[in-house]
């Protein structure tokens, strides 16, 4: 759509911007604040991880930053592109063509085949069955799961159906891919093979990744370490300089 | 960048294939509403204009009159209070007012036979040159009528000479078997010198099993001076009221005077009333089989608050939501109206060969045989039972579907 496409904010060279967001939970008459007031910028490119403990507001905020949930307070922006500015249906399309989610629990349609899930989002956007069918193919074959393509989740490992799920994240070729605990379903060994993945797609495509973990095997594999307290930045650690990436 | 229809349908294709036993019960459902309403329409409407040819054949300027008794007593064996009618009483009738002819009859069921061929048909005594008149549209197929002065001459109905599924055929100038029913269960011989066209069904009688034979023969052959009845034919349809209300002011409740006309109308309110019954039953039927849809659908949308979240994830938007539920119900319908309206045809012929018009139920003397009707399909019926499971469907599918696009995407994601 136009809004989205039009706009040039690239030139910004910032994938995510939020400005003191809040969010607060109400349940009944209790006000649960889960983020406090969280201003952070992501540039283009880069592999972000963000840690803390449990209920520190690092889910929350993966959800603000994908546009899932606005904001109690403040301001997100993804891609120079200010969400207050977007009703539902403009904040859906740009979730379709700008960020990709890769979920702890996968979250894959049970009843559709690998190649199905991965199609789903281009079907949203109307590309032919033929178009999408073959960049769903390429997008499994360079997860390594070709062969599996017609195989439903049931039929899979936890491992092949993160990588799935990271197919389908990526075949839109977004700006941004958000990861809730991407790695927290699987072992150790296919861990390492995702975030391998991730960091080969970080530093060819350019694609800014977030993710939010628990695992310091995944937060030492990123460029900066943003450690959530309580719904507060309490630090933020930058392990290696974003480089030898192609993108911007 | 609009979601393709065909993917939306082919989306709600799986979602239903998915769950084969609950989308094939809720289908069933829709079915079935449609299905009655078009064989219960179709039948009743098909009754109506059966009705309508009948009377059509008879002519609106038509009386029969009977006698009392013999109303409830078939075959003729009339008890001994009952009235008879005579020469006489034609004669009276002939000068009331309005009355152009009256012409006299007898009648009794017969089995006719002849080579392998047995026929239960039945026998009517009448003036042959009045059988035009009485019959109107009939002709003779071939030979000519009986002469009144033979009373071994006869004019047999189409399926006496041409029987279906039966290889022998009479032919002028064929000897034929008559065995009568009722009280007198002797048997005669009869001389095939006419036969008739291919006529139907008149209200009580059918011609096509008849055997018909002169007054004068009857009156020998039965044995009896009086008629089984009379056919009063009035100047003008205007006339038939006043007509029978002279009869019956005369006769008092000695005889029955039935007015084929009338009765029709009778009949046909009746029917209407019975299009209109039966119309809401299915009616009914289809609104369980709504509630029933919307039911499923919130069970489906509960089950698949995830997948919702997912969706919303990957960038659909509510109305593409709303689009891909929605279509799931229209499917339903789909396949529902199709599917009852194959089957709603099958069913109303079936309810017509079951359902027989005037069984039990006729004037004196006269066979009561059952006849079946066939079932009137208009376009508009087959539409309706098309299309209206289809509007059931997306009524009761809009709701859940639109409770499906409203949900939240992050409460969804994390519904187990």
């Amino acid at each position: 759509m136009a809004l989205v496409d039009k706009e040039s904010p690239s030139r910004a060279g910032l994938a995510v911007q939020t400005i003191d967001v809040t969010k607060v939970y109400r349940v009944g008459h209790i006000d649960y604040p889960a983020l406090r007031g969280v201003t952070l910028k992501i540039a283009k490119g880069e592999l972000v991880s963000i840690v803390g403990p449990s209920g520190s507001g690092k889910s929350t905020l993966l959800n603000l930053i994908g546009a899932l949930d606005p904001p109690t307070s403040g301001r997100v922006i993804i891609d120079g592109i200010d969400l207050r500015k977007l009703n539902q249906d403009k904040l859906a399309l740009l979730r379709n063509l700008r960020i990709g989610f890769v979920y702890q629990s996968f979250n894959l349609i049970q009843r559709l085949t690998s190649i199905e899930n991965v199609e789903m989002p281009l079907i949203a956007r109307g590309v032919s069955e033929e178009a999408r069918k073959s960049r769903s193919l390429k997008m499994l074959s360079a997860v390594g799961l070709r062969r599996q393509a017609n195989k439903r989740p049931t039929e899979l490992s936890g491992g092949e159906q993160q990588r799935v799920a990271i197919a389908r994240a990526l075949v839109t070729q977004p700006t941004i891919v958000l990861g809730d605990e991407p790695t927290g379903n699987v072992d150790s060994k296919t861990t390492r093979e995702v975030l391998s993945y991730i960091v080969q797609v970080n530093k060819t495509l350019g694609t800014t990744f977030v993710l939010v973990t628990h695992n310091p095997e995944v937060s030492n594999m990123t460029h900066r370490v943003i450690t959530l307290k309580d719904g507060l930045i309490e630090k933020e650690q930058y392990l290696q300089r974003i480089d030898s990436y192609t993108g911007m | 960048m609009q979601m393709r229809i065909s993917d939306i349908f082919k989306l709600a294709f799986k979602a239903l294939r998915d769950r084969k036993l609950r989308s094939v019960l809720t289908i069933v459902g829709i079915m079935i509403g449609s299905a009655v309403i078009l064989a219960l329409v179709a039948s009743s409407s098909g009754l109506s204009t059966g009705i309508q040819a009948q009377v059509g054949k008879i002519g609106a300027n038509t009386l029969t009159v009977s006698s009392a008794g013999q109303f409830f007593a078939p075959g003729g064996s009339s008890g001994t209070q009952s009235y008879k009618l005579t020469q006489q009483d034609v004669n009276t009738i002939k000068s009331f007012q309005g009355v152009s002819d009256v012409i006299p009859y007898y009648s009794q069921r017969a089995t006719i036979s002849y080579a392998s061929n047995s026929i239960q048909g039945e026998l009517i005594g009448v003036d042959t040159s009045a059988l035009f008149t009485m019959y109107r549209g009939l002709s003779l197929y071939s030979g000519s009528l009986p002469d009144s002065y033979d009373p071994s001459a006869a004019a047999v109905g189409y399926s006496i000479a041409f029987p279906t599924g039966s290889s022998d055929q009479l032919s002028i100038n064929q000897m034929i078997s008559t065995t009568l029913g009722g009280s007198t269960s002797s048997s005669l011989t009869f001389l095939v010198k006419g036969i008739l066209s291919e006529y139907g069904r008149v209200l009580f009688s059918n011609i096509d099993e008849t055997i018909f034979i002169s007054l004068q023969s009857a009156q020998i052959l039965l044995k009896t001076q009086y008629f089984s009845g009379l056919y009063v034919i009035t100047d003008t349809p205007a006339d038939v009221t006043t007509v029978q209300q002279e009869i019956e002011s005369y006769y008092g409740t000695q005889v029955r005077v039935m007015n084929a006309g009338s009765m029709v109308s009778t009949v046909e309110s009746i029917t209407s009333q019975m299009t209109v019954f039966l119309g809401s039953i299915g009616g009914v039927s289809l609104f369980v089989a709504a509630v029933g849809i919307t039911n499923t659908m919130f069970v489906s949308v509960m089950e698949r608050t995830r997948e919702i979240g997912i969706l919303k994830a990957l960038g659909y938007r509510p109305k593409q939501i709303m689009g891909m539920f929605l279509s799931e119900a229209i499917l339903s319908g789909v396949i529902g109206g199709v599917g009852g309206t194959i089957l709603g045809y099958a069913l109303s012929f079936i309810i017509g060969g079951a359902l027989p018009m005037f069984g039990g139920f006729g004037p004196p003397g006269q066979t009561r045989s059952s006849t079946t009707f066939t079932p009137v399909f208009t376009p508009e019926l087959i539409a309706f039972s098309l299309l209206f499971p289809i509007g059931v469907a997306v009524l009761a599918g809009l709701y859940p579907a639109w409770r499906a696009s409203r949900m939240n995407a992050v409460v969804a994601l994390k519904y187990e």
